[in-house]
């Protein structure tokens, strides 16, 4: 007998003290891993038993439906394949084979295996979805009709709403069960994506800690969790959170890495874009759109066109990216009819109930309005978001030529003056309407500096007419003067000499007036003399003869 | 030209208000959901609403006004969703076109020079006759292009889709509940399929199905220490399970105690001088191997494994041996086949017939 024992013999607490070691070494069953959602144990512990000849029934069902919950549907549809060669295969597995072939995206295949199966609410389902990848009207409420007021059918129905973008009555579906089934808790990621798309993202945050509280890994919602914080804050505070969801992860869980891979360039401002975004074109629906505003920011207008010419727009951002694109490439090549595409579908972003609140589409609605030249009401847009856009060089280039022509001069100054890429500050049209506003603003010598440090071309020849005439309009008779010299230097037309002609009487008059200092004149002697005109002789002689008169040295 | 443009700017607000009530009325409708409105958005707060409220009053008669004046420069949108066309772009830039000439070939601009401010100046008739020169040439209205900057949006992250509910069944018909209680995902924590294996492995006792084993590999393996070290720590916790490997030589064999005994004084002096032959030496493994089992007197007969085993469980001894763990921190005299792991993973490999 031992009576000085002091460890109890039984339930003590001791082995389980490193549960680590303890879970090692007990070998897991079945039901205990799909329970862990650890589908990769499971399939290993199937290929194990089947290999070793401990087959149980359905053993490669077994794999095939871990394999598509790990998200491995190449590997269910092995299964699944095989399954359904056998001979006296269970009918239903064809649903299954369906299923597989849909999340493959292999539509036309997962209809055909879909009409093999026995009639079932999942079949319904899956036609019905397949339905609305065919686009096919008719036969979606076909199905539509068959689905019934269960669960899964209204969830199903719910998922339909929502790549329909029909945000709303997705959201009221799930409420909806919510209500009576307070345990499903993946009810509320589902809500919270769906406020997400409704861009309340902070609505959404809420929503989704009540699942993140429970589940505090879950990969779908600690995404979400990253989007809403880049969509709120930015792409380091997103990054953040896919970080910690990467460390937290095995390094044998594959689930959804080319979305999070898809995210990283997203949040890190597209670095790395051209290395991972191609091969996920068409495998992630954002993928697309994301490369072609990486194109747009390279200003690789023509790539951007290629990549989205062909694609149906059906969301606001794909609308929004088609009109930036016609935009951007209209007016590269000067093509009316790919501006005016733009300007449709900037119309329709930004006249939209869901998107005429948001940045996006008044940043449309303004963008329209500019093709369309109606300036007032492109400031009426622009300057409803301006706080969140001080420093943006797009904004300003935009916001300075409403500005300026609405014929608010001094403040289209002050703005083309923010704007800080060189290659902007060296663009014609900033140039040319820069210079505008300088005289328009009384400051004719700052638009002269402007002249004078652009290389002869075409272009510089235009700023010079537009001085030229612009300073004679406003009285500024000496830059005219110069820019009349110049020009008739380059180009021998009369009209050149009667502009200068009449900014050298201009510039006499404006120095009878007071308004020109006198030694000016000896100047405009100068500028006259350089051509070679009868007229010039009897300019001259007025004009001597008064300096003389006046003691002004010439 | 800016008061006529003040003037066409009233009237193109009136559209423009328009247009959002109707929009706002739709809003009730369907498309936004009856919760309070987060920042995410731009709220009525943040905005110039003026511009669009304050008409609101007097709507019904603007929308009538503009009706007769400016048919459908702006129509009313329906639900974005709805993706309906319009057509009535062909007017409005029509309308655009009467606008811009009114702006632009309107009245003086201001500050424009203006010859009568000079009329009053004292001259004398014959520069007054030089100073009409002015006003012979009339400068041009030079019409500027603008150029549309077009909003590059931002990077678009992606959430994904919501669960449809086409998902295979337990082949068992039991309910799962995968994407209701929980996400339809798999966990962040899944096994090792080799380690899992390995496990079996060992469990059923059937050593053969090892070899038909797939072992993945690690890309960039310098890169992702983490996985590495998971791998080391799950593998020596598959050995540790593992009853101690016994060995049973077939011919007579020192026992450990013996082979860790001192060397004579003299050895232990000439090691001072000599070091150890080294891997390096020039001669083959074999010869290697009996140079150095010779030295630490294990005996080699016809197969060299078993002396090996001797001799790694005698490194394997001292490299425990607390004692010899504080002597070794100064001096490292003998520095045989690396670490821990691989040590175990060749005892894992041998097999005795």
């Amino acid at each position: 007998m031992m009576l000085s024992r002091a460890k109890p013999a039984v339930g003590g607490d001791l082995p389980h003290a490193d549960k680590r070691k303890k879970k090692g070494r007990k070998i897991p069953k079945l039901e205990e891993l799909l329970s862990q959602r650890d589908f990769t144990g499971a399939i290993t512990l199937l290929e194990f038993k089947r290999h070793v000849g401990e087959q149980e029934e359905d053993t490669n069902l077994w794999i095939g439906y871990c394999a598509f919950h790990l998200g491995d549907y190449k590997r269910a549809l092995e299964e699944y394949e095989s399954a359904t060669k056998e001979e006296n295969c269970n009918p239903e597995v064809w649903v299954n084979l369906a299923c597989t072939y849909f999340f493959l995206g292999m539509y036309k295949q997962a209809e055909a295996a879909g009409f093999k199966a026995p009639k079932s609410r999942l079949q319904n389902r899956l036609l019905f979805h397949l339905a609305h990848k065919f686009n096919d009207e008719k036969k979606l409420m076909n199905f539509h009709q068959n689905l019934q007021d269960i669960t899964e059918d209204q969830l199903s129905l719910a998922s339909i709403h929502y790549m329909r973008s029909h945000y709303q009555e997705a959201i009221d579906i799930y409420k909806r069960i919510l209500l009576d089934n307070r345990e499903y808790l993946a009810l509320n990621v589902y809500v919270a994506l769906c406020y997400y798309k409704l861009d309340y993202y902070d609505v959404s945050q809420e929503v989704l800690a009540v699942y993140l509280q429970q589940i505090p890994e879950s990969t779908i919602a600690l995404n979400l969790k990253a989007c809403n914080h880049f969509r709120l804050y930015n792409g380091k505070a997103a990054e953040a959170e896919l970080k910690s969801l990467m460390d937290n992860a095995s390094s044998s869980f594959e689930f959804a890495k080319e979305l999070i891979r898809h995210n990283l360039v997203v949040f890190r401002g597209g670095e790395g874009a051209l290395q991972v975004l191609p091969p996920l074109v068409d495998v992630i629906p954002e993928a697309r759109l994301n490369l072609v505003i990486y194109y747009l920011r390279q200003d690789d207008v023509q790539e951007a066109y290629n990549l989205i010419k062909d694609l149906e727009p059906t969301t606001p951002q794909e609308y929004i990216l088609k009109g930036v694109v016609n935009a951007a490439l209209g007016q590269e090549m000067g093509s009316r009819d790919h501006m005016k595409i733009a300007q449709q579908f900037f119309q329709l972003v930004g006249g939209s109930a869901s998107e005429c609140d948001t940045i996006p589409g008044r940043q449309c609605m303004a963008s329209c309005f500019f093709l369309l030249k109606q300036f007032d009401d492109v400031l009426i847009y622009l300057n409803s978001f301006k706080s969140y856009f001080y420093n943006d060089d797009i904004f300003n280039f935009n916001y300075a030529q409403a500005k300026a022509a609405t014929g608010n001069t001094s403040e289209g100054e002050e703005v083309f003056l923010l704007i800080q890429s060189e290659k902007m500050k060296n663009d014609y049209i900033y140039l040319s309407w820069l210079a505008r506003c300088y005289i328009m603003n009384k400051k004719p010598r700052l638009a002269w500096e402007l002249y004078l440090k652009m290389e002869t071309s075409g272009e510089s020849f235009s700023l010079l007419q537009l001085i030229a005439n612009d300073c004679y309009k406003m009285g500024q008779f000496y830059y005219s003067a110069k820019a009349f010299d110049v020009l008739e230097r380059l180009d021998p037309n009369p009209e050149y000499w009667e502009g200068k002609r009449g900014a050298c009487v201009g510039i006499f008059q404006m120095i009878l007036a007071g308004r020109e200092p006198k030694e000016t004149l000896r100047e405009v002697l100068h500028l006259l003399r350089s051509t070679g005109n009868t007229q010039v002789e009897y300019i001259i002689r007025i004009m001597k003869k008064w300096a003389k008169e006046n003691r002004v040295p010439i | 030209t800016d008061s006529e443009g003040l003037q066409t700017k009233i009237v193109e607000n009136q559209t423009y208000d328009e247009r959002l009530e109707i929009n706002d009325s739709e809003e009730v409708a369907s498309i936004h959901p009856p919760t309070p409105r987060p920042k995410g958005l731009l709220g009525s707060a943040q905005l110039p609403d003026k511009t669009m409220a304050d008409n609101s009053s007097d709507e019904y008669e603007e929308e009538n006004n503009k009706e007769k004046k400016k048919p459908s420069q702006l129509t009313p949108q329906r639900g974005f969703s709805e993706n309906d066309d319009d057509d009535d772009d062909d007017s409005s830039e029509t309308d655009t076109d009467e606008d811009d000439d009114d702006e632009e070939h309107g009245a003086p601009l201001e500050g424009a020079y203006d010859p009568t401010d000079y009329e009053h100046l004292p001259v004398s008739a014959e520069i007054k006759e030089l100073f009409q020169y002015i006003s012979r040439y009339t400068p041009q209205m030079i019409d500027l292009d603008h150029k549309l900057k077009p909003f590059i949006p931002d990077f678009i992250p992606a959430v994904g889709d919501i669960d449809a509910f086409l998902k295979v069944p337990r082949p068992d018909g039991k309910p799962d509940n995968l994407g209701l209680l929980v996400l339809d995902e798999p966990s962040t924590k899944q096994s090792d399929p080799t380690v899992l294996s390995l496990w079996l492995t060992e469990n059923s006792k059937q050593h053969n199905v090892t070899q038909h084993m797939k072992v993945k590999s690690l890309e960039d393996a310098e890169k992702n220490p983490k996985a590495i070290d998971t791998w080391i720590e799950s593998i020596s916790e598959l050995h540790r399970s593992k009853p101690p490997a016994t060995v049973h030589y077939t011919r007579p064999m020192p026992d450990i105690d013996t082979l860790m005994q001192e060397w004579s004084p003299e050895f232990e002096e000439l090691l001072g001088k000599v070091s150890l032959p080294t891997a390096e030496i020039d001669c083959s493994l074999a010869e290697y191997i009996d140079m150095i089992c010779a030295i630490l007197d294990i005996p080699v007969y016809k197969s060299r494994i078993q002396s090996l085993h001797l001799l790694f469980s005698l490194y394997s001894e001292f490299k425990n041996s607390q004692h010899f763990k504080a002597l070794a921190e100064g001096k490292k005299a003998f520095t045989p086949p690396s670490n821990s792991a691989s040590q175990a993973g060749d005892a894992e490999t041998l097999i005795f017939s």
